[in-house]
């Protein structure tokens, strides 16, 4: 039973009325003196007491008159259950949204989840449809509309928690979806979950039309305790020439205990490497570092294990290891001034990701087998090396190199090459009289400096440029950076898998003193990373995410068949053609994915995979928020709403009427007990 | 309004009903001790003009009183005796518990019953009674005895008469059997709010000297008809104790248990042969008095 209009029920305060005026009347009643009561007290006194039940009845018909009225206009209504919905209002259309995400693995919420799902199957009618769509970060339709209850409790029972993340958006969109095209008027959607607060940002635009109910089932248990292991960081250093990496493993406990000595294992290669035993408090953090050991092959096969939980999934988290490739460049210069490429061999020595292997030449003796290898070449203030004519730079470039060409006064650029080079090197500009000029504009959305971006990332007009050459670039390249007096700083080409681009200032301290600023250091990093198509190696990554086979292969001029495994042993074939979508593998479990190429020796590559780290925070939503988003009003959620709510309140209390029925009925027992009062107030006014 | 009247108490003595009642006559209707001629009969033969009986001439009797007429018939001597009349004592006893002082309209129960007894007093005074007096409640008040001279003092304790404490018959009247050395004329005026039978056990005693007894049993109108509408509580003037009553639930069968408690007074008071008359406050004392006492005279003529 609800109410429409709950607030009148604050009338109910009325029933106080005639209690009230019956106490003061009886404050008001007299005392007769009377010369003896003998006989009076002869007469059984339940002659009395039974009259003054009598009033009480009477009263309590005004206060039930008066109650029956006031509900009457807070206007109730029944929540039909299933079985009388069908019986009142005909067929209906349901979609069950059922979470198969990580989170739901979380003690018995799976089983929980889908006994609640059973039992909105078994209140269908024998007219009802219902569609199961199981969803986590994706949303699909497992089972087609259909009145067959038992397929619809098979594919329940066949369903089986994944390891996606959970959102809510697209499990309501396909509901939508589904429940729209639907030629059935009453439509609703059942949403069974433990509603963790990070599937819905509450920015999804979804919006349930009006005859379409959401309702829900919430699993959640009140107090969860969960560890996990949401990420692992790797520190490199050299050792004898061989690379040495610190495993550090975080710890998050988002449960109301703290948890001591929680043992935490390495696992490398399926080898037990190392044991620590850490406490973490209460929905805190924590880390644990493991011992440094030598990284020596590729496709190392890790994991960290922590402590054990209601949900194991994410207390394990895997990773894969390769020996880190550093990025090859060579220097040009012009040779004649000792210290030119000082600036940039200082900045390219500092870092790990990547580390750079610097060489240095003079553009006089650069040969083309120079150009093999390197991910880049710089051309710092010298003039066009030899070596680079007849096309070998452009075959360099071609084949994805970078060229960054710093454009001094030594710098000059053949026309025979003059597609190779962003634009037409001009005259020199001279800005050491009056002020000096500065960077003024910088193409923030280019990738080398979209790292500057944000408000105090990077402040490029504290440097001053005193000269620079004049650029003339064409429509077909983009320019990246300004001066103040709008003259063009840098401007890149992309030349076939290569890029070059060309700054036409110096990067040491003869032109513009920029070698010298705090920013020095990221631009030529960013620089150098953007040319030599650097990304940054991922030892795992997330479920959910889509591994694209044929880029991978193509990088590594791979062109064999392959065999992807997943964790749990499924083999997906892949041929090497990569039409349509082949080659394109969604990542949907945990656990370690192997690419075999047919024909290749060696260990096959691993994908390390893991839940997304959200999945262990099971801070759950209030359903009714998440409803009330959708459908524009709030509806009740809990157990009860298995019973579902095929029609909108209004049309439920529109169509029982039972405030008509309530009205009348407390009309009908004012005027009885108008009657009976009357009766009774003709011997007795004591009322 | 006493204040008006020289003696204490006078306004008890009611012109209006004594112009009604005044020419008859308080007559104890059993033999009683006087110590002058009255109207009532004294157990001894005396001078008086009821004849009683003849019997024989003994030496020393007056010759004046032989019957001559009687010698001539039957040459023997005989005397004639004549029944002896005398003064009685009139004890009124008055009943002052709380109950006496209630009155739903006009004059209180204790009023009334004061005036009765002091009409009754009047009558007896008249007729050379001696008056005597006692109140009671749960115990005895005052005790006048009674005396040629006292109607006076009867009239002002009546005056001073003030029902305060819950009564009880059988206490008051136990002790007050104790003080009747004579026989004589008792009035009881009460409202006998007890069992019948233990109404009659306390009387009884009374009884036991050859007293002539009148009992009066004063009721209030509203105590007969129980007229009351509103439902309300109802506070008993002996005991204190209020009960919530509904009257219209309660009227039938409490007036049908006052009627069955006087039946049953009458029929017990008068096997025992005591006057029992109910008067009801809301009646004109003459005529109450009246009807009482011309009935009483009938009944003495046919005995």
């Amino acid at each position: 039973m609800a109410f429409l209009t709950p607030f009148f029920l604050a009338g109910l305060g009325a029933i106080a009325i005639p209690v009230l005026i019956h106490l003061i009347q009886r404050e008001k009643k007299r005392v007769i003196e009377f010369p003896s009561l003998m006989f009076v007290r002869r007469i059984p006194y339940q002659s009395v007491r039974r009259r003054r039940i009598r009033h009480w009845a009477l009263l309590l018909m005004r206060a039930a008159a008066i109650a029956l009225i006031v509900a009457a206009f807070a206007r109730p209504f029944v929540q039909q259950s299933a079985v009388a919905a069908v019986v009142g209002g005909g067929a209906r259309e349901i979609v069950i949204l059922l979470d198969r995400s990580a989170s739901m693995g979380y003690g018995d919420h799976w089983a929980r989840a889908q006994d609640a799902a059973r039992a909105v199957v078994r209140s269908l009618g024998a007219e009802d449809r219902a569609t199961l769509v199981l969803f986590d970060k994706n949303a699909e339709e497992n089972m087609r509309a259909t009145s067959d209850r038992t397929r619809l409790e098979g594919a329940i029972t066949a369903a089986k928690v994944g390891s996606g993340a959970t959102r809510f958006g697209p499990a309501m969109k396909l509901a939508e979806s589904i429940l729209a095209r639907s030629p059935i008027k009453r439509r609703s959607a059942v949403l069974i979950s433990d509603f963790q607060r990070s599937g819905w940002t509450g920015s999804e635009e979804v919006r349930f039309p009006e005859g379409m109910t959401v309702s829900t089932v919430s699993v959640a248990s009140p107090n969860t305790a969960n560890l996990s292991v949401p990420s692992v960081a790797f520190a490199r250093a050299s050792f004898s020439g061989q690379e040495r990496l610190t495993v550090t493993a975080g710890l998050s406990n988002k449960g109301d205990q703290a948890l001591k000595d929680v043992p935490v294992t390495l696992t490398i290669d399926g080898h037990e490497i190392q044991t620590e035993h850490v406490t973490v408090a209460a929905h805190a953090s924590g880390s644990v570092s493991f011992t440094q050991f030598t990284l020596a092959s590729p496709n190392v096969r890790g994991s960290v294990r922590a402590g054990t939980d209601p949900m194991p999934a994410d207390n394990t988290f895997h990773f894969v290891l390769a020996p880190s490739e550093p990025v090859s460049l060579i220097i040009v210069d012009s040779g004649d001034r000792s210290a030119s490429s000082l600036f940039l061999q200082k900045a390219l020595s500092i870092g790990t990701t990547p580390l750079f292997r610097v060489d240095v030449t003079s553009a006089g003796r650069l040969t083309p087998a120079a150009f093999d290898k390197r991910a880049v070449v710089i051309l710092n203030d010298t003039m066009f090396p030899p070596a680079g004519g007849g096309g070998a730079l452009k075959a360099f470039l071609q084949r994805g190199g970078g060229l960054l060409v710093v454009a001094g006064d030594h710098a000059t650029w053949p026309q025979s090459e003059a597609d190779l080079l962003p634009g037409r090197l001009g005259a020199t500009v001279d800005r050491t009289s009056g002020r000096s000029g500065s960077l003024g504009f910088l193409d923030y959305s280019h990738p080398v400096f979209e790292v500057f971006k944000a408000p105090r990332s990077g402040d490029f007009s504290a440097a001053h440029v005193f000269r620079y050459r004049a650029l003339q670039t064409s429509p077909a390249d983009r320019v990246l950076a300004r001066f103040d007096d709008g003259a063009i700083a840098a401007a890149e080409r992309t030349i076939g898998g290569g890029r070059s681009i060309v700054w036409t200032s110096t990067l040491d301290d003869t032109w513009t003193d920029i070698g010298v600023k705090p920013v020095f250091l990221p631009l030529v990093h960013q620089l150098i990373r953007h040319l030599a198509h650097y990304e940054p190696p991922t030892s795992w990554l997330t479920v959910g995410q889509v591994l694209d086979l044929t880029a991978r292969a193509k990088g590594r001029g791979d062109r064999a068949d392959r065999i992807v495994v997943t964790p749990s042993g499924e083999r997906i074939p892949q041929s090497s053609a990569g039409e349509g979508n082949e080659g394109l593998i969604e990542l949907s479990e945990q656990g370690i994915y192997e690419v075999r190429s047919t024909g290749a020796v060696g260990r096959p590559e691993a994908i390390a995979v893991n839940i997304d780290p959200a999945e262990s925070d099971l801070t759950a939503i209030d359903p009714g928020e998440l409803v009330a988003s959708v459908t524009g009003h709030a509806m009740p959620s809990g157990a009860q709403a298995v019973q579902t709510q095929d029609m909108t309140r209004e049309e439920s209390e529109k169509r029982q009427g039972l405030w008509w029925y309530l009205l009348m009925a407390g009309l009908l027992l004012l005027a009885a007990e108008t009657v009976i009062s009357n009766q009774l107030s003709r011997k007795d006014t004591f009322l | 309004m006493a204040s008006s009247h020289a003696t204490p108490g006078a306004r008890f003595v009611d012109p209006n009903v004594l112009t009604r009642v005044g020419n008859l006559e308080l007559l104890a209707r059993h033999v009683v001790e006087g110590f002058i001629n009255g109207l009532h009969r004294a157990p001894f033969f005396g001078a008086s003009i009821d004849f009683a009986e003849h019997r024989g001439y003994v030496a020393g009797d007056d010759i004046r009183r032989v019957d001559w007429r009687l010698y001539a018939r039957t040459d023997r001597f005989y005397v004639k005796q004549y029944e002896a009349d005398t003064n009685t004592n009139l004890s009124i006893l008055l009943d002052i518990s709380r109950s006496m002082k209630f009155a739903s309209r006009g004059i209180p129960k204790l009023e009334y019953g004061c005036y009765v007894g002091a009409c009754l007093a009047y009558l007896a005074q008249r007729q050379r009674d001696r008056v005597g007096m006692i109140t009671f409640d749960n115990d005895i008040v005052t005790h006048i005895p009674p005396s040629a001279k006292h109607f006076n003092i009867v009239l002002r304790t009546m005056e001073n008469a003030k029902a305060e404490r819950p009564g009880n018959l059988t206490v008051p009247l136990k002790k007050m059997a104790e003080h009747f050395k004579r026989r004589g004329l008792i009035v009881l005026i009460s409202d006998f709010y007890e069992e019948p039978d233990a109404i009659l056990e306390a009387i009884k005693p009374l009884k036991f000297l050859g007293n002539d007894l009148i009992v009066f049993h004063v009721l209030d109108p509203a105590e007969i008809d129980f007229g009351y509408d509103d439902a309300s509580s109802f506070e008993d003037l002996e005991t204190g104790e209020q009960i919530p009553v509904v009257p219209a639930s309660l009227a039938t069968e409490y007036r049908e248990m006052l009627q069955a408690h006087i039946a049953a007074l009458t029929t017990k008071f008068s096997e025992h042969r005591i006057d029992y008359t109910v008067l009801n406050t809301s009646e004109p004392l003459d005529r109450a008095l009246f009807s009482y006492l011309s009935s009483r005279e009938r009944l003495m003529r046919v005995r």
